[in-house]
């Protein structure tokens, strides 16, 4: 199993950051978290750190944001070369519409899962354990 | 040796019998009838062996009777004409030429048509010199002839075809009575020059034309066929379906004859046109709906994930965090209130029953937004040009149109570029004999390439602005709809962006 040390969140929801936070302490996850308003931040963040220790073992990635949406963020991702590492990607909605959970897999491979909201601690058991 | 010099007709035979067998061997019946002047009645004097099968009798029998062969003979109706038209040939001197039938015990009836010369004699007898021909054959010949002929042009008529006929070599098209009426012409066939016909084509459709002509000359094609718009008296265009192949080619293969029909298609093609647009309103309609589940699964699901997992939490807090998130409680609570107040505001634009349609004065209802706006509109010193006439009305519902063009105003003050003075423009101006009002701000603009489809879907926002909600294009758009009119939208980045606000309207 790989080691999870640090992460991204992708979510425009404040409320959600606060909570998943919230959920991480209480289950005693200690992990580095970073959060992203929206998939365009993300990328631009990533952009300018590529290097080994910046980037996240893991990225959570929401599917309805402005500007920039966890799909368009997938294309701009996929589209990096040369990364030192290639995080671990789970996507998390509140959208439960078929074509979402089904496109998740077009990616290459490079989302692991599609996780439907609320999240609870048997979705961070499978997402940090197995 | 010579042939035919000198001949002697008188050698073995006499003239007469000479001329006898050649008239037995003539199919026709050849006669001779003398009408007596000093008795005022009628006698054969002379009949070709052909009566026998032709009356179906015997020289017997005719030369003992010829009165009662020629009554049992012919049809009883035909009769009197036949002797009517024998006795004004004889008072006028003319050709008789009468045609009549026989009722025979073997062939049955048959058609029969009598010509004779009448020649008058020195003592005012008359003679008639003729021959009477079986023309049955040629009669039903015709008859069918007149039939498919008839079938033709009804079926014709009831498929609203024409026929052309066109002969490639002298550049010539025969036009039927048919085509010339789909042409708003009257119905009588004539010949025009080819180029009459081309000249009436519509300028967009001649292409289309032109290639299928080709691809079929070329063999591309197994027939000729095309459909195109062409010009007609009234000046207004009608769709027709044109058909057809060559008929006839020359020694090197070249096409010299064609022929075809064409249809009128124009119900059919409005038709069309109509279902196309049902179409587009149902496609329309879709798509609100479907932003509409959007909204539902979306928003209300993410507000109510965070209210589970907070009171998942919460059950496990200590006594400070629960004090934090109380506060989110509140913060989650609002969200869904706004969220239900949009939902309302949008049932209520898709069901509203009292859509009530207004005589309003475009310029008024503008002033008095930017009335409302005066703070914003100085705080950001926007420079406002308005190209309206003072005149102009539209026919809307108050609300929406106060709020469309506060929604609009609003953006483009919102998204105005920090590196030049903002300036909006409202233009007015008639498009197709529609009512357009255009509003063009020199602000950030919009990609288009990449937000064109989301544009105007429910919570899509282009730009990192703290106040963008992404609703308010989508309302603004179902109200323009709902009022039976749209929106159409050009941008440039960082040029600015101009929405055009199409009333549901003829000038």
């Amino acid at each position: 199993m790989k080691k999870i040390s640090s992460l991204y969140v992708i979510d425009d929801d404040k409320i959600y950051h606060f909570l998943l936070k919230n959920l991480f302490k209480q289950n005693g996850i200690d992990v580095a978290s970073t959060f992203f308003l929206n998939g365009h931040d993300a990328i631009e963040h990533i952009k300018i750190n590529k290097v080994e220790e910046t980037l996240p073992d893991l990225i959570l990635l929401d599917v309805n944001m402005p500007i920039m949406n966890g799909w368009q963020f997938l294309e701009e991702f996929n589209k990096l070369s040369n990364l030192p590492k290639r995080p671990t990607i789970y996507m998390i909605s509140s959208s439960n519409n078929e074509v979402d959970i089904n496109r998740s897999k077009e990616f290459n491979g490079a989302v692991k899962g599609y996780f439907l909201k609320p999240i609870c601690k048997e979705d961070l058991d499978k997402i940090f354990i197995s | 040796m010579e042939i035919f010099n000198n001949p002697d007709l008188h050698e073995g035979d006499s003239l007469n019998a000479f001329y006898k067998k050649l008239l037995d061997q003539v199919p026709d019946l050849i006669f001779k009838i003398r009408w007596e002047k000093s008795t005022e009645a009628y006698a054969i004097n002379y009949l070709s062996r052909s009566v026998c099968d032709l009356y179906e009798t015997s020289m017997e029998i005719i030369q003992e009777d010829p009165r009662s062969v020629f009554y049992e003979r012919t049809v009883a109706e035909d009769i009197e004409p036949f002797i009517k038209s024998l006795e004004t040939s004889r008072k006028r001197k003319v050709k008789w030429d009468h045609t009549y039938r026989l009722n025979l015990p073997q062939k049955g009836l048959r058609w029969m048509r009598i010509t004779a010369k009448p020649e008058k004699e020195k003592d005012g007898s008359i003679s008639f010199y003729g021959r009477a021909t079986d023309i049955t054959d040629h009669k039903e010949q015709e008859a069918k002839l007149h039939v498919s002929e008839q079938r033709f042009n009804y079926a014709l008529k009831a498929a609203s075809e024409g026929i052309w006929d066109w002969n490639l070599e002298t550049s010539m098209v025969y036009m039927s009575a048919q085509l010339m009426k789909i042409l708003g012409k009257r119905e009588v066939e004539g010949y025009f020059p080819s180029t009459f016909w081309l000249s009436r084509i519509h300028p967009d459709d001649l292409p289309g034309y032109e290639k299928s002509k080709v691809d079929y000359f070329k063999k591309k094609n197994a027939s000729y066929e095309s459909i195109y718009r062409i010009l007609t008296d009234s000046g207004k265009y009608r769709w027709v379906l044109s058909r057809g192949r060559v008929s006839d080619y020359n020694e090197e293969g070249k096409p010299i004859r064609a022929i075809g029909t064409l249809k009128d298609i124009n119900q059919l093609k409005e038709k069309e046109v109509e279902l196309g647009n049902t179409i587009n309103i149902i496609v329309s309609q879709n798509n609100r709906l479907n932003n509409f589940a959007h909204i539902v699964s979306h928003n209300l699901r993410s507000h109510a994930s965070n209210l589970k997992m907070l009171l998942d939490l919460f059950k496990t807090a200590d006594e400070e965090e629960r004090e934090e998130m109380l506060q989110h409680l509140e913060a989650i609570s609002d969200g869904l209130t706004i969220t239900i107040s949009h939902l309302k505001e949008l049932v209520e634009i898709q069901t509203e029953i009292k859509n009530v349609k207004e005589k309003l004065n475009l310029r008024h209802y503008l002033k008095n937004i930017l009335n409302i706006l005066h703070n914003e509109i100085k705080k950001h010193g926007v420079n406002i040009e308005i190209n309206i006439p003072l005149d102009v009305t539209v026919n809307y519902n108050s609300a929406y149109l106060e709020s469309i063009l506060l929604n609009f105003t609003t953006n483009a003050i919102k998204y105005s570029s920090p590196d030049r003075k903002p300036m909006i423009s409202y233009d007015y101006e008639i498009v197709d004999d529609k009512k357009v009002l255009s509003i063009s701000d020199n602000g950030l603009g919009i990609d288009l390439k990449k937000h064109k489809n989301s544009l105007f879907g429910m919570y899509k926002t282009f730009h990192k602005n703290q106040n963008a909600r992404g609703i308010g294009l989508f309302i603004t758009k179902n109200q323009v709809e709902a009022m039976g009119g749209k929106i159409e939208v050009s941008s440039e980045i960082n040029k600015g962006t101009t929405f055009k606000i199409y009333f549901d309207e003829e000038n």
